[in-house]
This record gives C-alpha cells, structure tokens and sequence, in this order.
C-alpha cells in the first residue's frame, strides 16, 4: 500500500514535468485549432511543414540564430569552465596574499547577478561599439562565481602533498593543474553543461545588446510567438522543440558523469 | 636559482588567476561603476516635460557633467510601482522556495526508495522542465495549462469541483500562476542535486540506525537532512538569485507588461520598462540605474546573513 502512494507519487510528478514536452512535439503538427484544444495529445495528420518553413527559413532565419546560440553558449561554457577551474585551482591549493579577496569577488558576482546590471552594461556596450556582436555577450558571460565556488569544493579534496611534489619535482603550477585535470573530468562536464544551460536560457542581455538580424534562440521563439497570427502556432512549436534538442542530448550523454560530480561536491 | 623559479612560479600563477580577474574588473565592476554615475544624472523626464525632444537632440549622448545627487533616488523610493515590483519580486521567490525545497527533498527521499534503473529514468524526466528555455515554457503555461479547457482547469480544479480558474485574467491568480511555473521548472534540478547527496552519505550509517531500532522520521533528522544540508544551502542561494534576476518567464508569459493590475510585476521587468521605451513609453536610463542600485543592498544582506547563518550553524 505504502509502495503504491510512493510510486503514484513519483510517477504522477514525472508525467507533470514531462508530458506538456510530449504535447508540445505533437502539436508541432497540429493546426492552430487543434492546439488550442489542450486536452487531444495527437494530431490528425503528421506534417512536417512546421519543420520545413523553420529550415528553409521562411519566417526567420532560424538555422542561423540556432546557430548564433549554440556559439555563444559553447564559447561561455568553455571560457567559464577554464577561467573557474585556474582561479580556483590557485585559491585551493596557494597562499596567496590576495586569496581571500579574490574568492569575495567571486562571491560578489554571485550576489549580484548581471541581469541587475543590464543598463549600465548597455550603456558601456554602446561606447565600447560593441552592440550587436556576439563578443558583447561571450566575455561578461565568461566569468561566473558559482564555477569557482564549485571547484573550490572539488580541489580542496586533493592532497596538499600531491602540489608540494610536483613543486620539487620543479613543475610550474599550471602544469601541475593540466596534470590534475583527469582527476576532474567529472567535475569539467558537469560545470560545463550546468553553465551550457544557463546560458542557452538568457534573455534580457541578448534582448538589450543584439540587433534583430543577429538575435539568439530565445529571441527568435519569442518573435515567433508575437507574429503568431500570421505564422501558424505549429513552426512555434517546432522550434520549441528543436531549441530543447541539444540541453537532452548533452545531458543523456554525460548523466552519470555529472552524477559523480555532484556526489563528490556535495560530499566534500 | 630560486628566485629564477619563484618567477616562473607567479608568473604561472598570474597565468591562471588574471584572465578571471581582468574580465571580471572589465564587465562587472565598470558597469557597476557606470551605474553609479549614471544613477546621479538628470533624467530626461524633470529636464523638460517632453522627453521625445530632447532625445532627439541625443543629449544622452553628450555626456552632461551635471549631477543631481540623490534625485533619482527620492524620485524611485516614491514610485509606488517600485514597490509593487519588490514585493511582487518577493512573494515570487519566497513563494517558489517554501515549495522547491521540501518538494525536491521529498522526491528525492522516495527516490531513494525504488530501484537504480528506474529512479535514474524518473530523475531525467523531472529534470526536463529546467532545460527548456523558460520562454518556452511560458508558451506551454499558455497554451497547455491555462485556459477553460486548459489541462490545470480540466485535470485539477474542475475534478475537485471547483470553478474552472482564469489562470492570466484574475490579479489574484497571476503571482501563483508564477509560482507554479518556477516550481515546475527547478524542482527535478534541486531534486538531482539532493539526490546525489544523499547518495554521497554512507550505507552503514541508516543501517546502524535500523539496528538501533531509529524511526523514519529519526533517521531523516539525524542522517538524511544533515546529509544535503550544505546542497540545500547552495539551492536556496542559487533561487533567491534567479528568482529576483528572473526576467524571461514573465516577459513572455505576459508580454512585456505587469499583467493585469501589475499583479505580475517582477522587478527586472519593470527596470526594463523604465529604461527601455515600449511598453510605458518612458526613456528614464538614470531612474532605471537607481533603482537596481537599490535592490543590491537589500539582497546582498539577504544573502550575507543566509551565508552568516550557515556558517554559525556548521560550527556549532
């Protein structure tokens, strides 16, 4: 009895949080009047139209701000990744007369997140003549507090002799970090997907800096949705479901690693 | 010799931690600090009653060396729409936090319960709402959930013989319409999170317990709680962030605007409503600066004190 509520319960949330994502496939192929009937799951008929207008760009240019996005999102998650592991890596595991301090600004840029600081970075964005590349987005998204929060926990597991040896052993400390990095790797995917994700969802600084013909994924879906009374609500969507596309398959691939990273994060 | 090396050495270190600091002096503290001074410029608004003139004229552009103190400041603190936007902004994240947290822990307790294959498969399907974009899943809110015929009214509200609710129309159901699309969308990440934790902690320490004879709700005191109480730390940090930073969902769902009555106001929204002209029309860079020079301190205290408060509890 108890094992039924425990698996009802389970069961129930995870249809809660998954089959909206299953409607929203199907009715990538519905009409706008079957869309507007929540409660049908299949459509009538399975067309691929919706797909077809998005690809051959029909009502935007949606393969190039697909494009656009997966850029920026890859180039932040990379640069994020290697900024965070280096910093935190010398915050660990030297005393360094600045140490604290630098792991307060991290906590800093934790505290106040860069959406509260959308204006003035426009207003530094125009004089810079930055507005409308994709560089203005990559470098303030380059930084993150969380990542040297993250592998701060993940590098103070790590013996003090290990650093001391390969000091005599006369290696500098970035070879000693790339060494290491294999002992990380779990740890390096997973901070690279959270940060991946988070990136591929921001909004209001692409919507500030970009201009319309440079827009990324977020964007694109919302103007979407705008024109939808002469764009059917089915390309809406297809390019919903194609935006999540990715996020799955990075996180099927390396679910387990990121399991194990999180393991030892949270046991440290 | 060693001071040969000691230069290798922090020049190495230098290599490592200036990329970091150099981007962060670049693209946090600069505009920071442009903030400030922009925050005690005159407005356009006071400078003539008619703001679309004198953007023309783009005296934005040519930097006036005039300031006017704390204007900006008096002028927003009076602004009762501010305050709307930070209690909205509050209720919001408050709201999403009293249920993300004992939601996810009790999931993963359950979990925790059934079989590895299976709760593996259970967790990827939780986790799926926080990897949409949430643009995204404020089209589903609209299309899949709200509405008369809407799955909420017709799975939920209407089986518990209630009167179908209109989710988008009603002021007072705007904020929990919110809630609810925040809960859908961080649950299965917090619960992934308190999952490995508690997956971290030791076998023998729940069987010692079941050979002391120690009840359930002992052993979630003793062992289960203490074992993610540093991830739900972090969780809870991470959301107060989000939620009051949280821009995307509101602005799809309700199109710019603050819903009806601004009942669904959020903070960023209505910064970008000053700043940028459209939906009110006003062009106010100044006003908008302050007013994001006034929610930092509120919630970095918030969040200090939450740091302070963790730190005392894990010494004692």
């Amino acid at each position: 009895m108890k094992k039924i509520a425990l698996y009802f319960f389970l069961i129930g949330s995870s249809l809660w949080c998954i089959y909206p994502f299953i409607w929203m496939f199907f009715s990538s192929f519905k009409t706008n009047r079957e869309i507007y009937q929540p409660t049908t799951l299949m459509p009538a008929s399975y067309e691929w139209k919706a797909y077809e207008n998005l690809f051959a760009g029909e009502s935007l240019s949606f393969l190039q701000f697909f494009t656009n996005s997966l850029l920026l999102s890859t180039g932040q998650a990379i640069l994020a990744t290697m900024l965070s592991v280096g910093t935190a890596f010398v915050l660990a595991k030297f005393r360094l007369k600045g140490g604290t301090l630098i792991l307060g600004l991290a906590i800093l840029l934790i505290l106040i997140p860069k959406q509260t600081l959308a204006v003035p970075m426009f207003e530094w964005m125009n004089w810079l003549g930055w507005q409308g590349s994709l560089w203005s987005l990559l470098l303030p998204g380059a930084i993150t507090g969380l990542g040297v929060v993250f592998f701060l926990q993940l590098f103070r597991n790590f013996p003090n002799e290990w650093i001391e040896l390969a000091r005599i052993e006369g290696l500098s400390p970035m070879k000693t970090l790339l060494l290491l990095l294999p002992l990380v790797s779990p740890g390096l995917v997973t901070f690279f997907i959270l940060h991946f994700v988070l990136s591929w969802q921001e909004h209001l600084l692409p919507l500030l800096l970009l201009d319309d013909e440079s827009i990324t994924l977020p964007l694109a879906i919302t103007k979407l949705q705008d024109s939808s009374y002469r764009i059917p609500l089915s390309v809406t969507m297809a390019a919903a479901t194609l935006s999540i596309l990715p996020m799955l398959l990075a996180f099927g691939i390396f679910f387990g690693k990121m399991k194990t990273a999180l393991r030892e994060v949270a046991h440290s | 010799m060693t001071s040969k090396r000691w230069a290798k050495e922090s020049i190495s270190l230098g290599l490592l931690i200036f990329p970091f600091l150099g981007i962060w002096l670049f693209f946090w503290l600069v505009p920071l600090v442009l903030g400030i001074e922009l925050s005690f410029q005159p407005s356009q608004i006071q400078n003539s009653g008619d703001w679309g003139v004198n953007f023309e004229d783009e005296s934005r552009k040519t930097v006036s060396l005039e300031y006017v103190g704390f204007e900006n400041y008096r002028r927003i603190l009076l602004d009762s729409k501010f305050w709307k936007a930070i209690q909205n902004s509050s209720v919001y994240v408050g709201g999403s936090i009293l249920i993300i947290l004992p939601l996810s822990f009790l999931l993963s307790l359950c979990l925790m319960k059934i079989h590895k294959i299976s709760r593996a498969f259970l967790v990827f399907c939780l986790i799926i709402p926080s990897l949409a974009l949430p643009g995204v899943l404020s089209t589903l809110f609209y299309l899949f959930f709200h509405g008369r015929t809407g799955a909420l009214n017709h799975y939920l509200v209407i089986p518990l013989g209630m009167e179908p609710i209109n989710w988008m129309m009603d002021p007072n159901f705007i904020m929990p319409s919110m809630i609810l699309q925040s809960v859908w969308r961080w649950t299965g990440m917090v619960t992934l999170f308190f999952l490995c934790g508690l997956e971290a902690i030791p076998k023998w320490q729940s069987e010692a317990a079941d050979l002391e004879g120690a009840g359930n709700w002992m052993k979630i005191k003793k062992i289960w709680i203490p074992g993610i109480r540093h991830l739900a730390w972090f969780a809870g940090i991470f959301l107060v962030v989000d939620g009051f930073a949280s821009f995307s969902g509101a602005y799809v769902l309700l199109g710019g605007s603050g819903g009806l009555l601004d009942s669904g106001l959020l903070l960023v929204t209505y910064i970008y409503q000053v700043a940028f002209p459209g939906g009110s029309g006003r062009f106010d860079f100044p006003g908008a600066a302050a007013m994001s020079l006034l929610v930092i301190p509120f919630l970095a205290c918030l969040l200090f004190s939450a740091l302070r408060a963790r730190n005392y509890n894990s010494q004692r």
